[in-house]
This record gives C-alpha cells, sequence and structure tokens, in this order.
C-alpha cells in the first residue's frame, strides 16, 4: 500500500487547474518575488506598573528583518522559541500591525492596503497552524470547516461549495465520507490534513505553516511532509515554513532563513546553508541536532545559557554572550546583515569575511539596528 | 552479565470506564542493568509513558489498574507495595523527571524549599545540611548562581532552568533508577542538547540507570546502550542501540527510521508507514502492526507473534524476523539504514 496522499493527489492533477487558479490577477512573477519583506519591526510594548504612565520598555520580536521569497519556492524560517519565526508570520499575514517595515506581496505594498482590498489579499495568503487540535471549531463539521473561507468570499453556490469540499478532501488523502464527522473524530495528522484543505480552499498561492508538523508523530510527520511537497508541485504553491527542527527544514525547504532575538543572523540557499553554515549560531544550532545513528560522533557545539530577552537584547551582537568566536566588536557593534556570497547572507563581525572586503558596512543607526542590503536582490 | 535495577515481567495496566477496557499496556517486559541506560521508544498512544507511571506506582486516579505481572526493583515486587513504602522508595531509590517542567514544579514553592522537602524527608538531614546539600546538587546540575536561583520561584525561570531543577530534584537522593519521560521534549534544540550533555555527566558520574522515555529516534541513538520500542501496548522490538540502528528486525521500527528526515541526505521522499495507530478498542486478533505492515502474511493476521530472537541480544515480534534480514530492504528501508 502507497501513501493515500500520493494516489488521491496522483488523479486529481486537472481539479483546480481548470477553473484557472490565477484569473484575477494577470501579474507577472517570473521577474519578481511573490513576497518581498522588507525591514519588518514589530515592538510590543511592555505594561509598566503605573496604569497612566506609557510603557517605556518593549519587547523587540521582530526588530528589522528582511527576505524574499520567490514564487514556488519555500523559505524556511528557522530558530529557537522566542527568536520572532511566529510574530513575522502573523505581521505577512497583518493579523498583527507592523511596527516598522514594508511587506510587498505582487509587487504591492499589504501595509498601504485598505481593509477591504486586505481581507481581497489574504485570499492569496493562507495559513496553516501548529496545533491540529486547537485550530479547528470543535462545532462545525469537516464539510463546514473547509467551506468557510469559500462562503466568506461568496465563492460558488452551495452545491458547487460542497463538491469542492469532497474534491479538496480527496487531494489531502481524506475520503468524502469525512465530510459530516466532527474535528474530535479524527486522528491529529488527519486533523492537520483538514488544516491543508481549509487553506488550500480559495486557491491561495502562499502558504504560511506555522510549526505545521512538529506536533504530529514522526511517521505522521512524514505522510504531512510528503503531502505538502506534492501539493506544492500540483499546484505551484510558494511556502513560507516555520519550524524549529532542522532535519525537517532541511527536507522541505529550498532557502532557509535562520532567526534569533528577533533578527535573521543567516540565510542561504539550503545546500550551502546546511553545508557550509557560517554564521557561529547556525553551526551550533546544526550541531545540537540529534543524529538517529549511534555510531555518528560528531563534535558537538553547546551553547551556554540561555536565549537573552528580547525586551533588553545584548548590546552588539545579539548573539555574542552565547558566541564562542566573540570579539571586543561583537559586544560594542552590531554586525551588519551582507551578502558574502551569492545568495548567501549573514550577520557576523568574524565568519564569512574571507575574501569580502569589510568596506560594505554601513553606519549602525540608533539603538543598535542593523541595515540590511535590500533583502531582493 | 550485570544485576537488573528492574525487571518488568509480563505488565498489563489496563484502563476501565463504563463499558470498555483499554488495554494501554498489554504484557510488557523491560530490563535494565545497572548503570544502563534504557530507551523506550514509541509513537503517542503506545504505552510507553503508562509503563513508566505503573513502575512508579503513579497511575493514581487516571483509572487505570495494572491487572498482571510483576515489576522488581532491587529484589522487591513493587506491585506488592504498600503505599508507605512505595513513597520512601520514591524520590530516594528511584526518581522521576517529566516532560512539562513547568507543570510538574510546584509554582508556589521556591527552588530551595522544593529540593529540600524531599532530601529532608528521605535522608532525614536537618535543615542546614538540607540546604546545603540542594546547593551541591544545584551546582552539579550547572545552575549558575545557585544561591540566588534558591530564594527563586520556578516562574521565574527558563524551560531549561527548570528541567535543570527537575534533574536536581530527582537526583538529590542519588536514585538506583531514574525514570527520565521525555524531559527534553519540550525544549529548543540547543537547551536540549545542553540537558542531554547534562545528563549524560552525571549518568556516567553517578552510574544511574534511566529509562529514558522519548519519540525521538535521534535522542536514543545519542544517549541510550539499549532500546526497547513499543507500539499499541506491545514491545516490537529490543536490541542494544549500535544493533537496532544497524540492523531493525521489526517492520515498524524499520518504517519509523525511515520516515526521519535526515540532515544532509538529499532525500527526495520520506518513507512511510501507511495508516494510523489502531485504536485500543479494536486492537488487531493477530499482530498489532499487521494492518499497516508491507511484509504482511496470512499467519500475521491470525497469530500474534512472539519476541523472537533476531540476532545477538536482539528481539523483535515478527514472524518474518528471519526473512527480513535477507530481504533486500526497499528504498525506503534504505534511507532509514543510512
Amino acid at each position: 500500500m502507497s501513501d493515500p496522499a500520493i494516489s488521491a493527489t496522483g488523479t486529481k492533477k486537472v481539479t483546480c487547474r481548470e477553473k484557472g487558479r490565477f484569473e484575477s490577477d494577470t501579474v507577472d512573477y517570473t521577474a519578481s518575488p511573490l513576497l518581498d519583506v522588507r525591514e519588518l519591526k514589530k515592538h510590543f510594548p511592555v505594561r509598566t506598573k503605573d496604569l497612566f504612565r506609557p510603557a517605556r520598555d518593549f519587547v523587540r520580536a521582530v526588530d528589522g528583518v528582511s527576505f524574499f521569497i520567490n514564487p514556488g519556492e519555500t523559505l524556511a524560517l528557522v530558530g529557537e522559541s522566542g527568536s520572532g519565526k511566529s510574530t513575522t508570520a502573523r505581521l505577512i499575514l497583518r493579523l498583527l500591525e507592523p511596527t516598522a517595515g514594508e511587506i510587498l506581496f505582487e509587487g504591492r505594498s499589504l501595509g498601504r492596503l485598505g481593509p477591504e482590498m486586505m481581507r481581497q489579499a489574504r485570499k492569496q495568503m493562507q495559513m496553516i497552524f501548529q496545533d491540529p487540535y486547537a485550530s479547528l471549531n470543535p462545532r462545525l463539521t469537516v464539510e463546514e470547516i473547509i467551506a468557510e473561507p469559500l462562503q466568506i468570499f461568496h465563492v460558488g453556490s452551495p452545491v458547487e461549495r460542497s463538491r469542492k469540499v469532497s474534491r479538496l478532501l480527496d487531494i489531502v488523502g481524506l475520503a468524502s465520507r469525512h465530510a459530516k464527522r466532527y474535528p474530535h473524530e479524527f486522528s491529529g495528522g488527519q486533523r492537520q490534513r483538514i488544516g491543508i484543505a481549509r487553506a488550500l480552499a480559495l486557491n491561495p498561492k502562499l502558504i504560511i505553516g506555522d510549526e505545521p508538523v512538529s506536533a504530529l508523530d514522526v511517521s505522521i510527520q512524514a505522510q504531512v511532509l510528503n503531502l505538502l511537497k506534492d501539493l506544492q508541485e500540483e499546484f505551484g504553491l510558494t511556502y513560507l515554513f516555520i519550524a524549529h527542527d532542522l532535519s525537517v527544514v532541511e527536507f522541505v525547504s529550498d532557502r532557509v532563513a535562520v532567526m534569533y532575538l528577533g533578527i535573521i543572523v543567516e540565510m542561504a540557499d539550503k545546500e550551502t546553508l546546511f553545508r557550509h553554515p557560517l554564521h557561529p549560531y547556525t553551526q551550533a544550532l546544526l550541531s545540537a541536532v540529534p543524529v538517529p545513528d549511534p555510531d555518528c560522533r560528531r563534535e558537538r557545539i553547546i551553547l551556554p545559557g540561555d536565549i537573552p530577552s528580547p525586551v533588553n537584547p545584548p548590546a552588539g551582537c545579539r548573539f555574542h554572550p552565547r558566541c564562542q568566536v566573540c570579539r571586543e566588536v561583537c559586544r560594542r557593534e552590531a554586525p551588519v546583515f551582507r551578502e558574502v556570497k551569492p545568495g548567501h547572507y549573514v550577520a557576523c563581525h568574524i565568519r564569512g569575511q574571507g575574501s569580502e572586503a569589510r568596506g560594505r558596512k554601513e553606519e549602525v543607526g540608533d539603538g543598535g539596528q542593523e541595515t540590511v542590503d535590500g533583502g531582493g536582490t | 552479565m550485570k544485576k537488573p535495577v528492574l525487571e518488568i515481567t509480563g505488565l498489563q495496566t489496563h484502563f476501565f470506564s463504563d463499558d470498555e477496557v483499554v488495554r494501554a499496556v498489554d504484557g510488557v517486559d523491560i530490563r535494565i542493568e545497572e548503570g544502563q541506560t534504557l530507551g523506550l521508544v514509541g509513537e503517542s498512544g503506545c504505552g510507553k509513558s503508562v509503563t513508566s507511571l505503573s513502575v512508579m506506582g503513579l497511575l493514581g486516579d487516571t483509572g487505570g489498574k495494572v491487572v498482571a505481572g510483576s515489576v522488581f526493583f532491587k529484589g522487591k515486587d513493587l506491585l506488592r507495595l504498600s503505599d508507605k513504602e512505595m513513597r520512601r522508595l520514591r524520590g530516594h531509590e528511584m526518581s522521576m523527571i517529566f516532560q512539562e517542567p513547568m507543570t510538574s514544579l510546584n509554582p508556589t514553592l521556591r527552588i530551595g524549599e522544593q529540593i529540600a522537602e524531599g532530601i529532608r524527608l528521605h535522608l532525614a538531614l536537618d535543615k542546614k545540611k538540607a540546604r546545603s546539600r540542594v546547593l551541591e546538587t544545584l551546582k552539579a546540575v550547572g545552575i549558575p548562581r545557585a544561591e540566588g536561583i534558591m530564594r527563586e520561584y520556578p516562574y521565574q525561570l527558563s524551560g531549561g532552568m527548570r528541567q535543570r531543577v527537575m534533574i536536581a530534584m530527582a537526583m538529590s537522593c542519588e536514585p538506583d533508577l531514574l525514570i527520565a519521560d521525555e524531559p527534553t521534549t519540550a525544549l529548543d534544540v540547543t537547551i536540549q542538547a545542553q540537558i542531554l550533555d547534562l545528563m549524560r555527566k552525571l549518568k556516567e558520574k553517578k552510574e544511574t540507570a534511566i529509562m529514558f522515555i522519548t519519540h525521538d529516534l535521534g535522542v536514543v541513538a545519542d544517549m541510550c546502550d539499549r532500546v526497547v520500542v513499543m507500539y499499541a501496548g506491545q514491545v516490537m522490538e529490543e536490541a542494544d542501540a549500535r544493533e537496532l540502528f544497524a540492523n531493525p528486525g521489526h517492520p515498524y521500527t524499520r518504517g519509523l527510521l525511515g520516515s526521519l528526515p535526515k540532515l544532509l541526505s538529499g532525500q527526495k521522499r520520506l518513507g512511510v508507514i501507511p495508516g494510523n495507530v489502531p485504536v485500543f478498542k479494536q486492537v488487531p486478533s493477530g499482530c498489532r502492526f499487521a494492518g499497516r505492515c508491507s511484509y504482511q502474511t496470512e499467519k500475521c493476521l491470525r497469530e500474534v507473534p512472539p519476541l523472537l530472537k533476531a540476532g545477538d541480544r536482539h528481539l523483535a515480534r515478527c514472524w518474518q524476523t528471519f526473512g527480513l534480514a535477507g530481504v533486500e530492504a526497499g528504498t525506503a528501508d534504505k534511507a532509514g539504514l543510512q
């Protein structure tokens, strides 16, 4: 018996294409990235004890993040808890309003869209959540859950919607007899498939997966990862994949951005990042991944301490208190996030200098923020 | 052969509700020797945690009851001990670390008081001696500014620090057996690396036997000497860690290894175990894994296989074990073996 998802998708090649996935827009995406995030920031005020005094401290959850995603590609955002990856996802969907920065989707700035335009834009971007138990309404049937986005955007007649629902169920490897059941009747992996079907309902271009497989058992995780890859190939989807498990990230992604304390410390294509990581944090992360082979004896870099508080991030390079190659300059100055080789960006004073000229460093802005050479080149 | 610290034989723990019996643990044999780290691996619902709770006598009001079997700990059958006798053992000669350090620490007690509680109870030390013992254990688990931390509450600590406190507490009376139930699952990778490193050092120093419960095969390969793989309440395979990863004898173990994404392997697809774990109410009559197994035969559906010899110190609950060794492994399996 093979993976049910493959056989299901295999026979369904035409379904969503014949409807004309890109009916509303006639943008040429081959030229520009689908999503272009520039200098994105989100600072949350920390409540003071005095009710009448405005907050003086801010949690710098996302503090100047720039990246782009080309159509049809998967960018993984990796980092430990508190690094700002989920906040970044929420900012892109404008579920949170950014403090600063710009998000361009197909060249249009999302920040300037009015509420109705933004609602329409969200049709193109859907999200898959981490916890398949918490993200499905327990009082709705599977059919109602998957049809809800269609209803909200007034897509099709009720009959067409129900036809679409059974098609989507088929695509994600569930049977149409499941449509009348409630979420609690399904296992975790099946629920995640329901969440994926819901995300696909509006034929989006961009899917943001916020730790979509981290709550699943390994054998189920493998099924869902394979399914996500199949769907991408079939529908030309673009993924922003948020995860903390590096082996999963290496499997799904084309490019990887590593986040630490609200900034991206390194970004490169998968091959480069996993084989030739430059940033000491990336190296430590990679060395900490447990490898399922007892004979594999690698040198492990054990980082001292915890992630510092994002309220008062360390001065200079944010990673310096835990860094093994830290020098004087790291305590003083925030490193510039710069391109050291084509497509390979890193924010470190020490690594990646090599043949590179150091002259490209720009003046460090106030509060130790970092300047980024426009991510979209 | 070394002396066993813990010997579980034919353990059956069932959960009773109004009209049904869930056989969460259904005839499990596990033996842990002195100083050994045994990995208990399996997916959610396979009965690994229930096994550990049965050993510790912590089923409480979960509705679960041990209905058969024996659990010998240093020569005593734990299942025959009174509550009072169990209390004397728990936290002293055997202790446990849980997955979520926040919910397993008392939020209203300062760290120092929490750790001292067990020490004073079990070792009959006075307040002052207990205090210095606490300080010592906190330092042993690598907690910086231990004196300050003793006066703090659990909520003031990070996840990694809380888990260190849990470990300090579990190790404070120098137990002979430590049961660690997914101790690093809730932690970030770099913090997980710290905690695993700490556990490895403590284990070498104190020669504590550890039952390491986890779903992460990477952690198993890293930490364990011997591995028991559970599925639907039964032991499916048991072997030394190196043997298990090099030469998995059960199709389920092969499937698990094949479904793992592996760093730098360049996999295009992951191996897949089709279907889902069977619901306990409808446990199949033959082999419990038969429904998802690609090597399934008529016999598998009819008869439950016993644990058969699959190699040196290696058992697998599979009728095909001998056949499997000879079979040229499929691509998914191969990926799992690399």
